[in-house]
């Protein structure tokens, strides 16, 4: 269980947000606080701006012992064109998506069909079985990692996707979350689809599926950035770099820019980009689930 | 779920293979299409920890290897120095899916578990490939045997080196009238000329890397020979004589006459803003110092260590070898094609030297005319002689653990945190945890 | 439509009867269910097991035989000076990073409940980093605390908080400097999720009682004493435990930016997990001393999950 998916846990239990709208005349106190406001935003947005400033100078204007300025004075992409020339970044950018990808439908199949399971059956060993699953809750992944390198090896799937992204499907808590929505939908849908004669899968397609549409996306989310800069299992299994994910190939590949800090800085823009692309198109979204408004 | 699809690697190697082609530096980028790269040719993974100056040097050799083996397509990838790359190498290795050649440091061949880590390599495929064993010096080609097999392919010698930059030590005199660097005796005589770089300078006499601090300390502690061995759990080290090598580090950065803190790139930027007027790093740096001032490569040259004790002018050093990485299955093709390929980097390494700054351990090259007339080469040639490998153990070597903690207890005494008394109890002290440790590659 | 969820804690699943009519004991469920377990008995129950049988060995990382050497790497571990340091180093950065990454998100929240006409882009601002990868976060960082030239160092020169002769020196810096430099990283990059946190329970108290009380004659601090704050108080419980359990997990940023260093003051946990089993190959020993951790997070999310599964209402 990666620490995003931690954070999903609690966000999901966290009181849903009440919107309100109120008109009021603007007063000393508010003009302070949106000062203050803006300013702590700013000075957040620094570092990022601050790289991207960089990462957009030429080499010599950017080099150390040169005097800090903003705005470049010689503008240049050069950086960019080098790295992308190589394809390093491209390469690890498509890892990245291949298995940040293969994790999240894994995970929302996997936890919804057991969430599911859960939630409307009964069946033998059933509280055992579940009782397990949380008490995987639990177990940090971190200190498995050990054990898990030399099984994954074992399975030949060291260097695969399928090593990189299997063991991070098992995600208990989401099965967690799921089960205590699916728990708290009405089952008069479903006894009118079952009238119907419509299958198990059926119904929970047609009937649970329409109805979980924002948990669905939490949960998604989630697991999908949560895997997307996941740093330490990937970093063990793909040695290669033809393997690596985002993360791991721009710490791990040294490629010789190790002096060059507008190429740096443009390695750093260009890792950070498609996750805060995603980010500022989904924002809304985004907010929703770790606001828990997902549950409501 | 229920059945394995074959691992979806296959699918982006063929989509990417340009792309990482180009990606691992070797100059390919923007030929050939998305597929282009597949067609029949032999594919070689190659690892290396060059990523200073004779990184370049190297990615420059292997697009000349591939403009003349057309049907070898090399992957060369550079991993962080030292143990990021060592535990990637030795990770890699473990689960069958390390590079199909890599180069290591000699010194750590033993700590890399070759028996079960590393595939031997046969004399006669050598021979096969035009090296011969009398092609390299004794001392080096039996530093690349373990258990009677030979598992390395050294390719040079490298060490710690003086740079100083012509301009500055002219003005304090330290030039003799060929323009070469004076030699000094003792450490004070060498302060001295440290003092008078410093007063031009304005900041710096000379720079290092106080990251690197093994090496300096081996460098001094071997000058005073001193000797340090490791046996059944016991050591001997020449307490005194270590004292005396931290005390100089401290002495230095107490006085400015070196930087108190400076990582790999911060000591060579020293050198070439003017901030020292001399610079003791390896002789990898080379390529850097020369594109510093493309105008003017000659504006500085390079010599021996200085002399600080006996007249000695031991320096600390190692080789670069290649060696195969353990595969669960060889393809012959493969193998063939990563002989070949280092056959090659080694027949020319002429190259290696003169832009690399590394001593070719391959002698055709290192004994030829061209290289011995070959500057500023020939003025630190003596230190094929004068260098002094690491101890004997498998914590030691280059990047290897007794380096690693050491250096890190050498920085804080270059950073004027920590006394040299201090420094060396506590050097004591890891070397005795490291001793305790039962080895794990025996 | 608000759910009222019941989340049993684990003794109550296990006894509870089944539920309602529409329940009869099938093999269906199983199927359902199975896909999930099976993944989770492949990939975390065996490797726990695997892990614990390894501490048991001297498994060696290079793969030679291996064989049993019953408690030894056990004792070693209870007497690594080494280990215990790294759990030490783990505690102190846990001690720092939580009262800030509490705080500041709790100001950071109340600022941008009051200013909402900005909330888009405050919120944006605020939890950019969170999606930015650790190897992004570190490399910017890193540029940042450049002793000589660095963004950080320059400000304070210029300010006149530093002396521009002797730059400070943050990454490998003595006496909790580097544990400080990673500290600060580590607010910036993920502040803005329990700032999203308390936000939305922010959102959720009634104004009502704030004009209440106001009417009383409160002023703003007596109201953010008396009222929000102890309205937030599960929220802070909650991000409180999720900052622990992260806390023992913390590797990345020590990993890349300090390597541990100075002097292993950063060295925490995992990275010496990492170091005895992947840099020195001790298999055996390192899966000793993660079960040493493992026994340390189990301790604290056992408390987190009490906290889950306690009832919402």
């Amino acid at each position: 269980m990666t620490a995003v998916q931690e954070r999903a846990a609690a966000a999901a239990s966290a009181p849903p947000a009440v919107r309100r709208r109120r008109f009021k005349k603007p007063t000393v106190g508010a003009v302070i606080v949106y000062v203050a406001a803006t300013a702590l935003a700013i000075l957040w947005l620094l570092p990022l701006l601050w790289a991207l400033s960089t990462s957009l100078k030429a080499e010599t204007e950017a080099s150390l012992g040169q005097d800090i300025h903003w705005w470049p004075r010689d503008w240049s992409i050069e950086g960019y064109r080098i790295l992308l020339e190589r394809g390093d970044h491209l390469t690890w950018m498509l890892n990245s998506t291949i298995v940040s990808t293969i994790v999240t439908v894994l995970t929302l199949v996997l936890c919804t069909l057991a969430a599911y399971g859960f939630s409307r059956f009964d069946f033998p060993a059933k509280n055992i079985i579940f009782g397990a699953i949380i008490a995987g809750l639990m177990v940090p992944a971190q200190a498995l990692i050990i054990p898990l390198f030399d099984l994954v090896n074992a399975l030949h799937m060291g260097g695969t996707y399928w090593g990189l992204a299997l063991p991070q499907v098992v995600a208990p808590v989401m099965v967690f979350i799921l089960k205590r929505f699916f728990d708290a939908i009405p089952r008069d849908y479903e006894e009118a689809a079952k009238l119907d004669g419509a299958g198990h899968l059926r119904i929970l397609w047609n009937v649970i599926l329409p109805v979980s549409g924002p948990i669905m996306a939490a949960v998604g989310i989630f697991t999908f950035i949560g895997s997307w800069n996941n740093f330490l299992w990937p970093m063990l299994i793909a040695t290669d770099p033809s393997m690596m994910t985002l993360p791991v190939g721009l710490q791990a590949v040294a490629g010789g820019y190790g002096l060059f800090y507008a190429q740096t800085m443009a390695s750093a823009v260009i890792g950070a980009a498609p996750l805060l692309i995603i980010f500022l198109i989904f924002q809304k979204r985004i907010v929703e689930g770790v606001a828990g408004v997902g549950l409501k | 779920m229920r059945n394995h699809p074959s691992p979806p690697g296959s699918i982006s190697r063929r989509a990417l293979l340009t792309g990482t082609a180009a990606a691992a530096g070797v100059g390919l980028a923007g030929c050939g299409s998305i597929t282009g790269g597949l067609s029949g040719r032999t594919r070689v993974k190659q690892w290396n920890l060059l990523a200073g100056g004779d990184g370049a040097i190297m990615t420059e050799m292997h697009g000349d290897f591939s403009a003349e083996h057309p049907d070898v397509e090399l992957q060369a990838t550079t991993f962080g120095w030292g143990t990021p790359f060592y535990t990637r190498l030795v990770m890699g290795a473990s689960s069958g899916n390390a590079s199909d050649i890599a180069t290591i440091h000699l010194s750590r061949l033993k700590s890399l578990s070759p028996g079960t880590l590393m595939d031997p390599i046969g004399v006669d495929e050598l021979k096969d490939h035009g090296l011969n064993p009398e092609d390299f010096p004794e001392k080096i080609w039996e530093k690349a045997f373990a258990d009677d097999e030979l598992y390395a392919i050294p390719l040079d010698t490298h060490a710690l080196v003086n740079y100083y930059n012509k301009d500055v030590c002219g003005q304090v005199g330290a030039l003799n009238p060929d323009g070469t660097l004076l030699v000094t005796d003792g450490v004070e005589e060498y302060f001295d000329l440290l003092r008078a770089v410093k007063e031009v300078t304005g900041e710096f006499g000379t720079s290092l890397d106080t990251f690197g601090g093994w090496r300096q300390f081996w460098a001094w502690y071997r000058q005073q020979d001193g000797e340090m061995t490791f046996a059944d759990g016991d050591y001997e080290m020449d307490d005194d004589k270590a004292l005396a090598a931290i005390e100089i580090m401290y002495k230095m950065a107490e006085e400015g006459l070196c930087p108190t803190f400076a990582d790999g790139g911060q000591c060579s930027a020293n050198f070439e803003t003017g901030a020292a007027g001399l610079v003791q790093v390896g002789n990898w740096e080379i390529n850097r110092f020369k594109l510093f001032n493309p105008d003017n490569p000659e504006w500085f040259s390079m010599t021996e260590m200085p002399s600080f004790y006996n007249g000695n002018r031991y320096t600390q050093g190692d080789c670069h070898s290649f060696v195969l990485p353990r595969h669960n299955s060889w393809d012959p093709d493969v193998r063939e094609a990563a002989l070949e390929y280092a056959a090659y980097m080694l027949q020319h390494s002429f190259r290696w030297g003169e832009g690399g700054g590394h001593t070719p351990a391959y002698l055709p090259v290192t004994e030829s005319a061209e290289y011995q007339a070959l500057q500023p080469n020939a003025e630190y040639s003596g230190v094929v002689q004068n260098v002094q490998f690491d101890p004997d153990a498998w914590f030691s070597g280059s990047a290897a653990r007794l380096f690693d903690e050491t250096g890190s207890i050498f920085n804080q005494v270059y950073a004027l945190a920590m006394t040299p008394e201090d420094a060396l109890a506590l050097m004591k002290e890891r070397i005795e945890t490291l001793l305790a440790l039962p080895s794990p590659v025996d | 439509m608000t759910v009222k969820t019941e989340a049993p804690p684990v003794p109550a699943a296990m006894t509870r009867p089944p539920q309602a009519n529409a329940k009869k004991t099938s093999w269906t469920g199983l199927w359902f269910v199975l896909p999930f377990a099976a993944f989770y008995a492949l990939f975390l129950v065996y490797p726990t097991f695997l892990g614990l049988y390894y501490s048991f060995t001297d498994k060696s990382l290079t793969g030679r035989a291996a064989s049993w050497i019953g408690l030894e790497n056990w004792a070693e571990a209870f007497g690594d000076e080494r280990a215990w340091a790294a759990l030490k180093n783990t505690a102190v950065f846990t001690l720092w990073s939580t009262p800030i990454l509490v705080i500041l998100a709790i100001v950071f929240a109340l600022l941008v409940h009051r200013a909402r006409k900005m909330g888009w882009f405050l919120r944006m601002a605020f939890f950019a980093p969170f999606v930015v990868p650790v190897s992004v976060v570190t490399m910017v960082w890193t540029w940042i605390y450049q002793p000589d030239g660095g963004l950080l160092n320059h400000y304070l020169q210029l300010f006149g908080i530093q002396d521009a002769s002797t730059p400070q020196i943050w990454l490998q810096g003595e006496n909790g400097i580097a544990m400080w430099s990673v500290v600060i990283t580590t607010v910036w990059w993920t502040l803005g999720f329990n700032f999203l946190l308390y936000l939305a329970a922010l959102q959720t108290i009634d104004p009502n009682v704030y004009e209440a009380s106001s009417i009383d004659g409160a002023n703003w601090w007596q109201q953010l004493r008396s009222i929000t704050l102890p309205l937030l108080n599960r929220t802070t419980a909650m991000v409180i435990t999720l900052q622990l359990i992260a806390s023992l997990r913390i590797f990345d940023q020590m990993y890349i930016m300090t390597g541990g260093g100075p002097n292993r003051e950063t060295e925490v946990a995992i990275h010496y997990i990492y170091i005895a089993g992947f840099e020195g190959f001790r298999i055996g020993y390192a899966s000793a001393l993660s079960y040493v951790l493992f026994v340390l997070i189990l301790v604290v999310s056992v408390f987190q999950f009490r906290l889950f599964s306690r009832k919402e209402d």
